[in-house]
């Protein structure tokens, strides 16, 4: 039987524009199961990203409930949240966000040290993961020595170290020739078959072609699945 | 992750290689001068801390009332010592002495050392070590001299015996040596080079056995039970005791406080050394706390950059707490790189800092003290100055700062507006020291003395000087180098001998004002150049006037009115004033001429003056004095000071803090401007696009420096107005101490304020005009 990952009901986000309050997520209901593969898509300003950051935990709904593998994300202090997005959640961002000062080695192993992995353990994580990508001659290069696509396979690199369940990918391909998209796609269906649950923003029907679930939003709200 | 951390910290460091320089630097210099005014304050506080007996030693001065005022002097009358030793019960030990300068010769080798007449008591109190001889046995023999261990090595060679031995002292009496003791520290209010019985002083002076006579300096011991207080009031009333007479009051002066408070008004201890040990070291303070605020400014201005990465920390599970922790050991990373490039500089700065203050200061990096205090600097500038940067930089919102919004600066901006206003208030408040102090230096230097020191030179009178004055000032007078010579008891710019309790015509209650004494020869006043008022000078025949006295203007005023000529005054014989001096300042260049008495007699005579003829040359008219000299007194050395030298010695403190506020003022501006210099940079940066929109607009080159230097100019004003009521609060304050002194005037803020202004315009300009000059595309496609 399939495990519900995470739930979310009517969930919404709201900010206060000078007098007005403006929903960003308007009461969403959504379930996501293991090993989905899940396309947000909308224009600009939907909501898409929002979204993400709120599952995420990097921002919190402001209204309604997010359960995260059972547990009552809404309720939860921030010191636990931040204990279970460590543990289960991988970010990957359209403009990669490596740290320009450490090598693709060391970007890698940033969040094994936020996890207090032992130091044996990570280097051999680490170099299994240069291996899998096919990255280990790049390894003492800094991001500003590698291609955009380069650059984004260490960001998925990054965001799989730490053996999450979900990784949520804002835009993964925005900055990215569609050479280099397809192989990025590629990489990430191949992961979610591996059992990977993805949750991706797209403004690319094709990229999001890729998943095994089309969530369209429009001013906040799903208008369409 | 520390790792991580330092790795992180050098290659931003190596990034940004401009900002790093201005924040090392900076903190650097920071540090540097924080070094040396704290070797400094080691230094006079470390005075006299090499004797053992802290708790125990005091030395024994006496107030004494004059005129409804209690004034403080060093010297006490002979039997106090023993008469302390043994009717208080808290004194164990008990010594007079008598300082004196003895030319020692050995064979051909003779040098001049100062030491002093002591009691067997001495040897003990001051806890001294004996190299050769006994300490028990030292003292028995009445010829007896024990000498440190430089002088023995000075006049007898490395490595020599000199137990037992015969020292001529003066060209005129034999000493033997019983003893060398172990040098002193070079830092003690008393340094002796040698020590010799007291009773060979005080041999055939009966007038040493009385308490009539104030003329030894007493140091005591006290048990170590002694009650301190108790013990002081018994000294307080022990002179009171023996005379009957109130108005002197021996005390307890402790060997802690001898080098940083030794100053005493009224009775009371005040101010003293420790007032510039603190002021200091407040500077010192001050001058870190700049160099902090840079770092502060520069960290916070740099946000933006680092934004991204503490977004991205935060996004891969980092708490805030870490991010603190990261950022303040990189604030560490560089204050101890700032402390590395401080210690190189203190290497090259202390030979040239010493010549200022006329120290020996040396950085001991084997001294565990100094490497502590160099890491306690390096950790707490690195702590204070890296955490408000930690506190700001880890709030950032990782959803706000990946999305690539603009990091609000609101509250960040505002500090840092306030915090270059306080470095700037801080710089202009030292410009205005500077000048002030300048100010006062010279307005001193320039009054009027009533004596002309110029041309003037002094030698001490020693062997045969006072026997052969008359042919000595014949000869020296035919040379044509010298054109006059006289003879005094005192030095012209010294207090000296005094006293009280004299009557003369049309003054009351005159047995307590305070008279000075002088005994010149005839010609003195000419030499010194100092003028009648009315009436005649002492003539050559002394026989004519032994009765005759020469006053002051400030005595003539207290005989009344009309001429003070032909008016008696009695000290014991009474004489008659013939003439009235213009007053002339001596002891305090600061205060008031107290009245001075001249009597015509010069066999006392401790300094010949000669005043040189301007036109011969000072190294031709120096040979032609000293042939003379060694023509007529061979036994002495020719040793001379030149009186404006002597001078300019008595503003030693003042002209130390003049440039020392010099020095600080220009470490506190250099370092306030490489802050500025990183935030014009910055903002420079930061408004590149609005800048690339303007001269797109068509604004022209002046507009854009203009509008860019314009919000610093601002922060430069408002230091301005914040900086003036300190500076003229702290410098009225500090010219209290002085009865002669320049009164604050407006054009001096105004000054200061145009010197900061330009400064910082220097300083901002440069970043501007880069910013305006360059092509708006470059900045307008990066958008």
């Amino acid at each position: 039987m399939i495990n519900t990952l995470l739930s979310l009901n009517e969930a919404t986000r709201t900010v206060n524009s000078g007098s007005n309050k403006v929903a960003l997520l308007d009461n969403i209901d959504l379930q996501v199961k293991e090993g989905e593969f899940i396309s947000l898509m909308g224009p600009s300003g939907s909501g898409k990203s929002t979204l993400l950051n709120c599952i995420g935990m990097l921002d919190n709904f402001t209204g309604g409930g997010y359960t995260f593998l059972g547990e009552p994300v809404h309720s939860m202090k921030e010191r636990n949240r931040s204990k279970l997005y460590k543990e289960y959640i991988g970010f990957v961002f359209q403009a990669y966000h490596l740290i320009d000062e450490l090598t693709v080695y060391e970007n890698i192993e940033t969040p094994l040290l936020y996890k207090n992995v032992k130091s044996s353990e990570r280097k051999a994580m680490v170099a299994d993961m240069l291996d899998r990508f096919n990255i280990v001659g790049k390894k003492d290069l800094f991001p500003i020595q590698l291609s955009g696509g380069q650059q984004q396979l260490v960001g998925i690199a990054r965001a799989l170290i730490g053996k999450p369940k979900l990784i949520l990918a804002d835009e993964p391909t925005g900055n990215l020739n569609s050479k280099q998209s397809t192989d990025i796609m590629e990489l990430f269906s191949q992961l979610n078959k591996e059992g990977v649950t993805i949750i991706q923003a797209t403004h690319s029907e094709n990229n999001a072609s890729y998943g095994s679930r089309i969530i369209n939003l429009l001013d906040g709200k799903i208008v369409s699945e | 992750m520390i790792l991580n951390y330092i790795k992180i910290a050098f290659r931003t460091l190596l990034k940004n290689k401009g900002y790093s320089f201005l924040n090392i630097f900076g903190l650097a210099i920071g540090i540097t001068c924080a070094s040396l005014i704290f070797l400094w304050v080691e230094d006079e506080v470390s005075f006299n801390s090499d004797f053992q007996k802290q708790d125990q030693v005091y030395y024994v001065p006496t107030h004494q009332e004059y005129d409804g005022e209690w004034r403080t002097f060093n010297s006490t009358p002979g039997p106090l010592a023993e008469a302390m030793k043994t009717e208080i019960p808290g004194v164990v030990r008990a010594t007079r002495t008598k300082q004196r300068d003895f030319l020692f010769t050995v064979d051909d080798n003779g040098i001049n050392r100062s030491g002093r007449y002591v009691d067997e008591d001495f040897i003990e109190i001051f806890s001294l070590t004996f190299v050769e001889g006994n300490k028990n046995e030292a003292f028995k023999n009445p010829e007896a001299i024990i000498i440190t261990k430089e002088t023995a090595e000075q006049l007898f060679g490395k490595n020599t015996k000199v137990l037992g031995k015969t020292l001529r002292v003066d060209n005129k009496e034999n000493f033997l040596i019983t003893g060398v003791i172990d040098n002193l520290s070079k830092n003690v209010t008393f340094p002796v080079n040698w020590i010799a019985p007291f009773e060979r002083y005080s041999r055939g002076k009966e007038w040493t056995n009385g308490y009539g006579s104030f003329f030894a300096d007493t140091f005591v011991e006290l048990s170590l039970e002694a009650d301190f207080t108790a013990t002081d009031a018994l000294v307080r009333g022990l002179l009171e005791k023996k005379t009957d007479d109130s108005n002197s009051k021996a005390f307890l002066h402790s060997i802690k406080d001898w080098h940083l408070r030794d100053n005493f008004e009224n009775g009371k201890q005040v101010n003293g050394r420790i007032v510039y040990v603190r002021l200091f070291t407040i500077i010192a303070l001050i001058i870190l706390l700049i160099a902090c605020i840079n770092f502060m400014n520069l960290s916070t201005a740099r946000s933006e950059k680092r934004a991204n990465e503490v977004g991205v920390r935060k996004a891969m599970g980092s708490g805030r707490s870490r991010l603190i922790f990261q950022f303040i050991s990189e604030a560490l990373i560089l204050a101890f790189m700032a402390t590395l490039v401080s210690v190189l500089l203190l290497f090259i700065l202390l030979p040239q800092f010493n010549l200022i203050i006329d120290k020996n200061l040396v950085l001991g990096l084997a001294k565990p003290v100094h490497i502590i205090v160099l890491l306690g600097i390096t950790l707490v500038c690195g702590i204070f100055a890296g955490l408000y940067p930690a506190f700001y930089l880890s709030s950032f919102k990782p959803v706000e700062v990946l999305k690539g919004l603009k990091v609000s600066q609101g509250s960040a901006t505002f500090i840092r507006k306030g915090l270059v206003v306080g470095q700037f208030t801080i710089s202009i408040v030292f410009i205005i020291c500077t000048i002030l102090v300048y100010q006062q230096i010279q307005h001193v230097k320039n009054r009027d003395l009533g004596f002309d020191k110029d041309q003037l030179i002094s030698l001490n009178v020693n062997g045969t000087m006072i026997e052969k004055f008359s042919v000595i000032k014949q000869d020296l007078v035919n040379t044509g180098a010298i054109t006059s010579v006289g003879l005094n008891n005192s030095g012209v710019l010294d207090g000296g001998n005094n006293g009280s309790g004299l009557e003369w015509t049309g003054g009351t209650n005159t047995e307590d004002v305070l008279i000075f004494f002088r005994y010149i020869s005839s010609d003195f006043l000419e030499t010194a150049g100092m003028e009648l008022a009315e009436g005649r000078g002492f003539s050559e025949n002394r026989t004519k006037d032994s009765t005759s006295v020469l006053i002051t203007e400030s005595f003539a005023k207290l005989m009344g009115e009309g001429s003070a000529i032909g008016k008696k005054v009695t000290r014991g014989d009474t004489y008659t004033v013939i003439g009235v001096v213009k007053d002339y300042l001596y002891d305090d260049m600061y205060g008031q001429s107290d009245p001075v008495l001249f009597f015509n007699y010069h066999g006392e005579a401790s300094y010949m003056y000669l005043k040189t003829n301007p036109k011969i040359a000072t190294s031709d008219m120096l040979s032609k004095v000293e042939a003379v000299m060694k023509k007529h007194n061979p036994a002495f050395p020719f040793e001379y000071a030149f009186v404006d030298e002597t001078f300019n010695a008595k503003f030693k403190s003042e002209q130390l803090i003049g440039k020392l506020s010099q020095l600080f003022a220009l470490l506190a501006i250099l370092i306030s401007c490489l802050g500025l210099f990183g935030l014009a940079a910055y903002t420079a940066e930061q408004r590149s696009k609005e800048i690339g929109v303007r001269k797109v607009l068509g604004a022209s080159v002046s507009g854009i420096v203009k509008l860019l230097s314009k919000d610093f100019l601002k922060l430069v004003g408002i230091s301005i107005l914040i900086a003036i009521p300190i500076a003229w609060y702290a410098m009225g304050n500090w010219l209290q101490d002085y009865a002669y002194r320049i009164e604050i005037n407006w054009w001096i803020f105004v000054i200061a304020g145009v010197v900061a202004i330009l400064i910082a315009l220097v300083t901002v300009s440069f970043q501007a005009i880069k910013a305006a000059m360059a092509n708006p595309v470059d900045s307008l496609k990066t958008e």
